[in-house]
């Protein structure tokens, strides 16, 4: 079977594949040689590699029979600990095929836990450590509980450099016949922000337009894929069209599932850049920081915003 | 905002004004006295037209004055804040000739609203009346305050009755004759009797249901909802505050938090700049006080709630605004609903793949735009990641760049 999303089809699938990082894979491959792993902690950023180290110690363990002993959970996604001590409890009640003596958990974004549900998490650990091993990441140990970090082996993953993803989108941009101009490797990496799957991802989209990748087709994907900005819907306030304002608003709010909360970060941020006196800029943060509390303090945020636009329709208007 | 129905059909002559036939009458024998110069010897030199609203005090005052074909001064209670003010506007009136040698009917409307406190204002009307030269007609809903009492002994009384529920459907079938609507019979009798006597809220209520865009409701109770929404919305957008206000929602058979959102979805039709800044911040204010009534399950919070909504957003205008403007229903419920039924397809495309790709759904959610060109950019993906029919249609379907 053919795998047509990149970010899997590219997936390094052998220790060797894995572009920086050395002396994490070296360390982890002579522990997966012996055929004996500890529960490990991988931190670090998005994309550097984590789940792919993961699935190649599962990959390299048990061979063909990889997935009958190896459990994958998103803790972001699992409704709450009981859901996911329950998914372990089953899968720990067989034992696992084939030589290894342990099954392996991988437990994704372990940091989206609550430290109370670490704890739950850590007794779950030790009932079946005899049977299980668990593989947990998350973007900063320090979100961690200190008695897991101490049951687990941590390894650091570095954010990728430049050359890295180079090296990486190189492998890639040769099998599928692609050419790329240098500066639109830049742009990529620029828009990667060190995400390997971030820059991957890039790279596809881009190639769905043209196998023939320019700095300016990349430079129009990643805007695409931006989130549209709150600066439009005041430019109608400010313009005196109200009821374009809210209803871009909505719109954005609605579409993108922005939280008012979000929505005003935007908006106060961006009042520095819009063309008003300063006096009205202060007045504006005000209302701004007043309507923010009131958001807090549990209001509706789409009316407590809208009081926010028509403030800005005066704003328009020369006056605060 | 179009032509108002109440302004259009206003009649001009006094055959056209249905179901005050005892007025009229006073109110010819009145004028007839007052040209003859018979009323420089008796007391009563003004007429004093009460009534309920939308019986016709003020219509028949114009229809006078078109009959007679006088020039018609107008004056409100608001002019009779201090003497200084009042006598400025009075002065042309009362001294310089009219146009063309015209005469002229003085309308003084909503004498009772000269505030009470204010005895001077009383007292001024007085003696305006007994030094003109010409009619003054004066109206009030309630003419037997206290605060008029000096005016009841220089003044004629004319009592305006409410309206017969049949004089008003008569009025109404005239009316979408003349607009070439279909007549139903059913509704516009319920619209006639619910208006209790006013012509006015009756000509309204028609108006706005004739104006009802998008489904028309099937129920008249569902119209009888909205034509009570739509009064209110009125009561508080064009007529000047009142206390009455206080009471305004009783009679609307809504949810609070729903009319809340009726009133939100239309601010920005009657309102703009300092008024709209002002109407929200007062819509903003009740909804404080919505959120404190959850919180603290205080329920008498509510009071101040409706009071904002009510009463703050009619004093958040200069003037009342004229004509008819037809009310929008919010909208916002609805898109939440339609959005939430298509986040929920992106919520199952993200999570197919998230899958996939060992990431988490939020991750995906996340990087939805970029991930959904990639979808796209190749129909095997989609019969991969195992999508619906339904959920390719909404990635073709929906436009980012929108």
């Amino acid at each position: 079977m053919i795998n047509e999303i990149w970010t899997e089809k590219y997936r390094p699938s052998t220790f060797s594949e894995i572009v920086g990082q050395q002396e994490i894979v070296k360390r982890i491959e002579s522990l997966t040689k012996a055929m004996n792993i500890p529960h490990m902690l991988f931190a670090g950023p998005a994309g550097v590699g984590k789940s792919t180290m993961a699935l190649i110690v599962v990959k390299e363990l048990f061979g063909e029979n990889w997935r009958e002993n190896f459990l994958e959970l998103n803790a972001s996604d699992e409704r709450g600990i009981n859901v996911i001590r329950e998914k372990v409890k089953n899968f720990a009640r067989t034992k696992s095929l084939g030589k290894v003596p342990f099954k392996v958990i991988f437990l994704d974004e372990a940091d989206a836990l609550t430290p109370e549900a670490q704890q739950a998490l850590r007794r779950t650990m030790e009932n079946f450590s005899a049977t299980c091993r668990f593989i947990l990441s998350c973007n900063y140990s320090s979100k961690i509980i200190d008695p897991i970090q101490s049951r687990c082996a941590i390894f650091r993953f570095k954010l990728l450099e430049r050359k890295d993803i180079e090296k990486y989108l190189r492998r890639i941009i040769q099998a599928e016949k692609l050419i790329v101009e240098d500066e639109a490797m830049e742009i990529i990496y620029e828009g990667s922000e060190g995400d390997c799957r971030r820059a991957t991802n890039i790279l596809q989209s881009t190639a769905a337009v043209s196998p023939n990748i320019t700095a300016e087709i990349v430079s129009t994907v990643i805007s695409n894929a931006k989130p549209k900005d709150i600066r439009v819907v005041l430019d109608y306030a400010l313009s005196g069209d109200f009821e374009r304002a809210r209803e871009k608003l909505l719109d954005i709010m609605l579409k993108e599932s922005i939280s008012g909360q979000d929505v005003i970060k935007s908006i106060q941020k961006e009042i520095w850049n819009l063309p008003i006196e300063p006096e009205i800029k202060v007045k504006l943060t005000e209302k701004t920081g007043e309507i923010e509390f009131r958001i807090i303090e549990g209001s509706d945020p789409f009316i407590q915003l809208q009081s926010l636009l028509a403030s800005f329709v005066l704003a328009g208007l020369g006056k605060g | 905002m179009s032509e108002s129905w109440v302004e259009k059909y206003r009649p001009k002559k006094f055959s056209e004004v249905k179901g005050q036939e005892g007025a009229i009458k006073k109110i010819k024998e009145f004028i007839e006295d007052f040209n003859l110069g018979k009323l420089t010897k008796i007391e009563k030199k003004a007429l004093l037209l009460h009534g309920p609203p939308g019986t016709g005090k003020t219509t028949l005052a114009h229809v006078l004055a078109n009959e007679t074909g006088s020039e018609l001064f107008e004056l409100n209670a608001s002019d009779f804040r201090n003497r200084q003010k009042l006598q400025e506007i009075l002065k042309p009136a009362l001294e310089q000739k009219s146009l063309m040698s015209r005469n002229k009917i003085i309308l003084i409307d909503e004498v009772d609203g000269i505030s009470g406190a204010d005895w001077g204002g009383v007292t001024e009307l007085v003696y305006l009346i007994s030094n003109s030269n010409y009619p003054i007609i004066l109206t009030a809903n309630d003419a037997w305050k206290r605060s008029l009492a000096p005016l009841r002994q220089k003044a004629e009384l004319v009592q305006l009755r409410e309206i017969d529920y049949r004089t008003i459907r008569e009025i109404l079938f005239d009316i979408l004759r003349k607009e070439d609507l279909p007549i139903n019979q059913e509704v516009i009798t319920k619209i006639a009797i619910k208006a209790k006597g006013d012509v006015r809220a009756a000509i309204n209520d028609l108006q706005a249901i004739s104006k009802l865009k998008g489904e028309i409701p099937t129920e008249f109770d569902e119209r009888n909802k909205e034509i009570d929404i739509f009064n209110a919305l009125r009561r508080i957008f064009k007529e000047k505050p009142s206390q009455e206000l206080l009471k305004l929602f009783d009679s609307v058979d809504m949810s609070l938090d729903e009319i809340l959102l009726w009133i939100e979805q239309n601010i920005p039709k009657e309102y703009q700049e300092h008024e709209l800044a002002h109407a929200y911040e007062m819509l903003s204010k009740a909804d404080i006080f919505r959120g404190r009534i959850y919180k603290q399950q205080y329920w008498r919070f509510m009071l101040y709630e409706s009071i904002f909504m009510s009463y703050g957003i009619s004093a958040s205008k200069k003037t009342p605004k004229p004509g008819f403007t037809s009310y929008q229903k919010p909208t916002r419920v609805l898109k939440i609903w339609l959005n939430n039924q298509r986040i929920a397809k992106k919520k199952s495309i993200a999570e197919k793949y998230a899958k996939t790709v060992h990431i988490g759904q939020k991750r995906a959610l996340k990087e939805f735009p970029i991930i959904k060109q990639i979808i796209l950019s190749n129909p095997k993906i989609a019969e991969k990641l195992k999508l619906e029919k339904e959920e390719i249609e909404y990635l073709k379907g929906t436009s980012w760049e929108k």
